[in-house]
């Protein structure tokens, strides 16, 4: 007894010997990428909950909670984030089902496929500085769009400056995202089993059946990822406002990012970062609710 | 004890925030001018200069030895003297070579040495062309080459080489130098070098391509000129006697633009001394060793007359100081000496967008003067001031703010209430300055509840004057009053070289806050006074027609009712005499409009500065804050033409009345006592002589005094781009006014709900 817990013993001991100085080894080779995630996101994250919390980043008082109180009842913080969630309510959707019906339209048998392909794709090409600079011409007051307007005997808009300004930013969003959501569904489209669909053509299914039944639940991950691509493109949208407009554009084009950069400019990282955090919460409950969906309607499919 | 493990690395993460959070400075000791932790540094030293002369001309270095001619001014005989000196720089001593004949017209304008240590010069001349009947019609100048015997000042060789500089009529000669054959060459200020031989016999003329800065022959005795070409940009080349052209462009380090006047160097090619710093270029590789800065030694780099390097491995300079009235020269020797035998003191960090001269000045002195401590200056805008202000915003929150931050090119409010300054009233209470006797409405107008966060040594008054008959006896409007008054008068120009630009921004750029309510967030651009500013400045031209012929001057307009205000400044008592004078009736300074009818505007003169909340020198800084505002410092501002300003402490102001009332006399030929003239000041067609101040034109300018409140330019740059990018499309005719109000409404209202 006292021999075998002894041989026992020695071969737990050489076991633990090995594992511990794998396990050292592993930590080794974790070390780069674990100190990277370290220095470039949970610190700046820390960071930015630090300065949330404090009444400004010269004088770092404590102040708990109040700046995300004054950043909610903030009016301009208000207006952007009404503005944010109506540009990405409208534009989210229309960027995945357009492209989406575009990627269904370039897979059926038309003319020119390769050509069209390529027009849509075209925007990803274009330096947004180059296109921002197009836009600027085609809805300035006396721009292009307002000359065919005129032409036709309407009244010209003041496009950037109106009501109207978002309507021009999801129309450059969308322009500008179309071509990327559709070859992402085109891929996803081809990679559909042919034999299930075979088979439902075969039972006399409809071709919006073989849609609704069988192709969408074999896209809801694609479906899924280009939902959460175009949510997060949607937020970067500030960029091509920036460059229309700067730093304080009409009131509808006024986004989440504006406050952030804004107030940052103005040393004011304080409402910065509790107006940073408010939007990193949003997004993760958006993300949990469309990953929740998509394990919904894509379970079987995994099955 | 993987808990413990956690803990600790958890602890180990909230240090390295903490550390990358803490707040500003570190403790900073740093030597006299050790910098960036130079292993040597340079020491001053200073010696008076052997001769006596108010001003140092064509000063030329060959060796230990200078060469210079001193002008003195004989106010007794009313003559000047000019003496030409050889100096020998390591005994600190003179030598008079000859004396230049003052009467003759003859100036000596350059000089070179020779390899054996004589001087050869070039003397112009001018005289007066008179025609048939002996009236002066014109003048011309001559130019003259010859030797100096540096041991007797004999002249020799004297030849007129003005034909043979091309240009006969206006010859002049910018720089001269001898090159190791003995060789002269001289350059004009329009791009000609001409090369005289050994023999004073001309060789050849090179023509530059550009404008030459200097012209300079380097210690292996060859001569380079520096220019900047027509479209090449700054270049540096031989010049190649062989050739007689110039020579291939020379590649510097750092670029061939740098700045600055150049002297044969000892140790190496070049000496160049910017008014930066000073440095030692080689040209045989194109390197550059920069080896101080002027402020690092406590000189000021504008002042620096001529500069070299002596035999014992130390800098010269003289310098003659411009901030004095009357001129004087220094001669200082700069030791070059192992930065662990420098006395420490402890570094205070200035940081500026950009260093005003005055401020250098006063860290001069202040450095000059303090055995404890040392300012080191940190300029942010030097090259663009956009990319200046990220950086001095990064250094608050990082911790390497300034000790003393410059708020002369900074939204003081902005920085005020984010608590980057220090409160200095109880810096005041601790060095027993009482807040009383200084003027209350300048000091309150760096005052943010009830807190000072900035000083400013002296100011002036921004206002608009407007005769008393017409607009009222008033010392401020609104911007309604001021549109009715002048719409009603209706006369040919508000202002005079007015433009819509120019009348809608002084309309409302001083007199932002009346459309916009920080307490509410209300803003009221849309209203109708903001819309019949816009209407208002669409009648006027874009811009200024200056090449129309004007039949009168400002004054004699403004005499007429042809013009109805006049935006000026007003600095001193005689400078508020002579405005009453422009006007020649009573004047009433309404300011610029604004709500409160307080548009008389304080503007700081001297720079304006506060101290870090985050300072770890924060007493050191005050000890330079507060020189500031010492009556001995008030007190030197006080001058007897005003000196740009009013003094901030109310006893200098009192002496500097006084001053002003203090009249001169002389006596006539029948021995009477006669008041006269101080000084006469001059505006456009008008000027006058200006005599003691009355009592009545005091108490103007105490009255002027008082009515200020606010402080100039304090304006929110981003309202007045959005302002200015939106009312655009209307004066181009593209929009309404009502239209682009509504524009500007709403813009700015995100601006002003954000920063509420």
């Amino acid at each position: 007894m006292h021999f075998f817990t002894g041989r026992k013993k020695v071969k737990k001991s050489g076991s633990n010997r090995r594992t511990r100085r794998g396990k050292w080894i592993a930590r080794g080779y974790l070390f780069p990428s674990a100190a990277g995630v370290l220095l470039f996101f949970v610190l700046p994250f820390l960071i930015v909950v630090y300065y949330s919390v404090v009444d400004n980043p010269i004088s770092g008082q404590f102040v708990f909670f109040d700046n995300f109180v004054m950043v909610f009842q903030n009016a301009a913080f208000q207006q952007a984030a009404k503005n944010t969630l109506t540009f990405s309510l409208t534009a989210v959707p229309l960027a995945v089902v357009l492209s989406l019906l575009l990627a269904m339209t370039l897979e059926s048998k038309i003319p020119f496929k390769s050509q069209f392909r390529t027009f849509f794709l075209s925007p990803m090409m274009v330096p947004i500085a180059s296109v921002v600079l197009i836009w600027q011409v085609l809805f300035h007051y006396n721009g292009m769009i307002n000359e065919i307007l005129t032409f036709f005997g309407g009244e010209k808009i003041d496009w950037l400056n109106s009501s109207y300004a978002q309507v021009v930013i999801v129309v450059l969003f969308l322009w500008k995202n179309l071509g990327y959501n559709m070859i992402l569904f085109m891929s996803a489209l081809s990679s559909i089993p042919r034999d299930i669909v075979e088979v439902a053509v075969l039972e006399s299914a409809t071709p919006f059946q073989i849609f609704w039944h069988i192709k969408l639940r074999y896209m809801s991950s694609t479906i899924l990822f280009v939902t959460i691509m175009s949510l997060i493109n949607s937020f970067k949208v500030f960029r091509e406002i920036y460059l229309l407009k700067g730093d304080y554009p009409y009131d509808t084009m006024y986004m989440l990012q504006h406050f952030m950069n804004n107030t940052f400019n103005r040393l004011d990282y304080q409402k910065m970062s509790a107006a940073a955090i408010m939007m990193a919460i949003v997004m993760v409950i958006i993300i949990g609710i469309l990953f929740l969906t998509e394990s919904y309607f894509g379970k079987d499919v995994e099955e | 004890m993987g808990k413990i493990k956690k803990g600790l690395a958890a602890a180990a993460g909230l240090m390295m925030l903490v550390a990358a959070l803490s707040g500003c400075g570190k403790d900073r000791k740093q030597d006299g001018t050790a910098e960036n932790g130079r292993e040597f540094v340079y020491v001053p030293e200073y010696a008076d200069l052997a001769v006596s002369c108010d001003y140092i001309n064509s000063v030329t270095a060959a060796g230990d030895y200078i060469y210079f001619v001193g002008d003195s001014y004989s106010g007794e005989n009313d003559e000047y003297r000019g003496v030409l000196y050889r100096y020998n720089l390591l005994e600190n001593q003179a030598q008079e070579i000859m004396e230049l004949d003052e009467k003759s017209n003859k100036n000596l304008s350059s000089m070179a040495v020779t390899q054996d240590g004589n001087l050869v010069a070039v003397f112009s001349k001018y005289e007066d062309v008179t025609d048939e009947s002996g009236e002066i019609v014109d003048s011309k100048s001559t130019l003259e080459l010859c030797r100096i015997s540096v041991s007797d000042g004999s002249v020799s060789d004297a030849q007129d080489i003005t034909e043979k500089l091309g240009n006969s009529e206006w010859a002049y000669v910018q720089y001269m130098c001898a090159d190791s054959q003995d060789n002269i060459y001289l350059c004009d200020g329009d791009g000609g070098i001409y090369v005289f031989g050994k023999d004073m016999q001309k060789l050849c003329d090179i023509k530059v391509d550009g404008w030459v800065n200097s012209m300079v022959a380097s210690k292996e005795g060859d001569v380079y000129v520096q220019f900047y070409g027509n479209g090449s940009g700054a270049e540096f080349r031989k010049v190649d006697l062989a050739g007689k052209k110039l020579g291939e462009s020379i590649t510097v380090a750092g670029g061939n633009g740098f700045g600055g006047n150049f002297f044969t160097g000892v140790s190496k090619s070049i000496l160049v001394s910017s008014n930066d710093q000073v440095s030692l270029l080689d040209i045989s590789d194109g390197s550059v060793e920069d080896l101080f800065k002027w402020l690092d030694v406590d000189v000021n780099g504008d002042y620096v007359n001529a500069a070299g390097e002596l035999s014992d491995g130390r800098i010269w300079a003289i310098i003659r100081d411009y901030s004095a009235e009357e001129a004087s020269f220094e001669l200082i020797y700069l030791n070059r000496k192992n930065a662990s035998e420098v006395k420490e003191k402890e570094e205070i960090v200035y940081g500026a967008m950009w260093l005003g001269s005055d401020i250098r000045e006063m860290i001069i002195d202040f450095n000059k003067s303090n055995d404890q401590y040392r300012i080191t200056v940190k300029q942010y805008a030097s090259d663009d001031y956009e990319t200046g202000l990220t950086q001095f915003n990064a250094d608050l929150t990082t911790g390497n703010c300034p000790d003393i931050i410059d708020l002369s090119s900074i939204d003081f409010h902005q920085y005020a209430s984010k608590g980057v300054l220090e409160d200095l009233y109880p810096y005041m209470e601790k060095s027993g300055i009482q807040k009383e006797e200084y003027l209350e409405n300048i000091l309150k107008a760096f005052e943010q509840d009830g807190k000072l966060y900035g000083i400013m040594p002296q100011f002036y008054i921004s206002t608009t004057a407007a005769k008393a008959s017409l607009v009222g006896e008033k010392s401020g409007w609104t911007l309604t009053e001021m549109l009715d008054f002048v719409e009603e008068n209706d006369p040919e120009n508000v202002f005079d070289y007015s433009t819509r630009t120019s009348i809608f921004y002084y309309c409302i750029y001083n007199n932002i806050d009346e459309f916009v309510d920080w307490e509410t967030g209300k803003c009221s651009f849309e209203g109708e006074e903001f819309i019949r500013t816009l209407e208002f400045a669409a009648k006027f031209p874009e811009e200024y027609d200056y090449s129309q012929e004007r039949e009168e001057g400002t004054s004699a307009k403004l005499r007429s009712n042809k013009l109805l205000l006049l935006q000026t400044a007003v600095s001193s008592v005689q400078e508020y005499q002579m405005l009453n004078g422009v006007f020649g009736e009573e004047v009433s300074y309404v300011g610029y409009p604004n709500n409160e009818r307080k548009g008389n505007l304080i503007q700081p003169a001297n720079g304006s500065i506060g101290i870090a909340a985050k300072s770890k020198q924060k007493d050191g800084a005050w000890e330079f804050v507060k020189t500031m505002i010492s009556e001995e410092f008030q007190d030197e501002l006080v001058s007897e033409h005003g000196n740009y300003g009013f003094p901030v402490k109310k006893s200098s102001l009192e002496k500097q009345f006084e001053l002003d009332m203090k009249a001169n006399y002389y006596e006539d030929e029948n021995g009477v006592q006669v008041e006269s003239a101080k000084t006469s000041w001059g505006y456009d067609d008008f000027s006058m002589d200006i005599y003691a101040a009355t009592q009545e034109e005091v108490d103007g300018v105490k009255a002027l005094i008082a009515s200020c409140e606010k402080i100039s330019g304090n304006v929110d740059n981003q309202l007045v781009n959005i302002i200015t990018e939106e009312s655009e499309a209307f004066f181009k005719g593209q929009k309404s006014a009502a239209d682009t109000a509504g524009v500007i409404q709403n813009r700015i209202q995100i601006y002003v709900n954000e920063n509420r």
